[in-house]
């Protein structure tokens, strides 16, 4: 009689053994291999998965936070190697290629009467843009009036006490914060973007500590709050976005659709 | 997300835009933590791992076939990134942990916990673990992948870059030694 050997039976055990059916009728009759299968089983059945420590729902955004400063030069792809041979020579056809274009351009007839509907429509674009931009800094500017308040309760808690309303505070404010953050990087407003980044970290870490929170780690907070010098960022900030918004005209009614609290 | 949106997110991503990759990061972040903890059996060696995993991920975007899945494709470089981890650690430790697996195998009859202890299931996790311990980063790896998280052994060889037969073989060595491992668990039981 064939006998399995102690692999064979460790295939069987996870579904991976070839000729199962056969190996089954050989376990009802053969006790040698029904021992090793039932010990072989019985060790493997004892090791169950271990329990994963719950992540939170901003735990991604907990990851990002750490490595964003971290991240490195992308390799190029593979096949970049086969064109990068060709690269000088093509940059300087394309370039040759756009001055050619310029001076034909220059020199070419102009149709007279097209230009009229285009600048129409451009102006339109701007304005339309303008308007956006305006609504987009009279909000941060609010979301940032709601921060510094929360920022400020923190910074004179007293030392030792219950902080759950301010990180409820916090919790609703960091949603608003982080789309705040994405609408200004494409807006282009990169310093607005910097500075809704920062509060954006330290929202969350006030999130993140215990309700109750200890005197050093209140002081923790403190102290990252202070290192950042947030409360002066976020004072400036929001002065200027006033101060923008009051030199574009007058001042936007407050969006309903955003959420700010 | 759906698959759409997803597609352009990670286009973005590979063209090096890093608030599309800020993206990816947030929806894979959780799955990476758990198959991470259950490779390292450490919280803290998770983390880093989650850490090293997303940024190696970054580094080689421009190496990821489109058509491929993202999600499979960073599996496989968490299980690496695991497996690297856990060797260097075993480098660090390697004495500390020789002595940890000898313990675990050459356990005197008279240090054998008496039964009502041994019902204990915290007390079996321990010894679990200090089995699972005395494994090679690559039994390790390939028992995780294997009995944890159900990956066939073709799923293994392709996750951590082996053979077959050496996939095999890893999963075959790991369940040895922890057989002999957790021996005195089960004549406790038996």
């Amino acid at each position: 009689m064939k006998h399995y050997s102690e692999d064979d039976l460790t295939l069987y055990y996870y579904g991976e053994a070839r000729g199962r059916a056969e190996v089954e009728r050989h376990l009802q009759v053969c006790a040698a291999c029904a021992s090793l299968h039932r010990e072989i089983a019985g060790t493997l059945a004892m090791i169950a998965a271990p329990e994963v420590p719950e992540r939170g729902d901003q735990y991604g955004l907990e990851v990002w936070q750490r490595i964003r400063h971290e991240l490195p030069e992308q390799e190029a792809p593979w096949w970049i190697a086969l064109v990068r041979y060709d690269r000088l020579a093509f940059a300087a056809a394309a370039a040759l290629l756009v001055m050619a274009a310029f001076v034909a351009g220059r020199l070419w007839p102009q149709p007279r009467q097209a230009s009229a509907p285009v600048a129409t429509e451009t102006g339109t674009d701007a304005a339309f843009s303008s308007d956006m931009r305006r609504i987009l800094l009279t909000s941060v500017a609010d979301h940032l009036d709601q921060s510094e308040r929360v920022l400020t309760d923190i910074m004179n808690a007293p030392d030792r006490g219950d902080i759950s309303t301010e990180q409820k505070w916090a919790d609703d404010l960091v949603d608003a914060s982080r789309i705040y953050r994405q609408d200004a990087v494409e807006a282009g407003e990169q310093s607005v973007a910097a500075v809704l980044d920062d509060l954006e970290r330290s929202l969350l870490e006030i999130v993140h500590s215990p309700s109750k929170v200890s005197a050093a780690d209140l002081e923790q907070i403190r102290r990252r709050i202070d290192a950042a010098a947030l409360l002066f960022k976020v004072r400036v900030m929001s002065d200027e976005l006033r101060k923008r918004e009051d030199a574009s005209g007058a001042p936007l009614p407050r969006p309903s659709t955003r959420k700010t609290s | 997300m759906d698959a759409t949106e997803a597609a352009a997110v990670l286009a973005r991503a590979r063209q090096g835009d890093s608030e599309a990759f800020r993206a990816l990061v947030e929806r894979h972040s959780r799955s990476v933590f758990r198959l991470a903890f259950r490779m390292t059996g450490n919280e803290q060696d998770a983390e880093d791992v989650v850490q090293e995993s997303f940024l190696r991920a970054f580094r080689q975007l421009g190496r990821f076939e489109s058509r491929a899945n993202f999600g499979t494709w960073l599996y496989r470089i968490v299980a690496n990134c695991s497996v690297d981890l856990m060797r260097s650690k075993q480098a660090r430790h390697d004495q500390v942990r020789g002595e940890s697996l000898d313990e675990a195998i050459e356990l005197p009859a008279a240090d054998v916990p008496g039964p009502e202890r041994m019902a204990q299931s915290a007390e079996i996790q321990r010894r679990v673990q200090v089995a699972l311990e005395g494994l090679s980063p690559l039994e390790r790896a390939a028992f995780t992948l294997r009995h944890y998280e159900g990956r066939s052994i073709d799923e293994i060889s392709s996750a951590l870059g082996l053979g077959t037969s050496a996939a095999k073989h890893s999963v075959f060595r790991a369940v040895k030694k922890l057989r002999v491992a957790l021996a005195p668990l089960r004549s406790q039981e038996s």
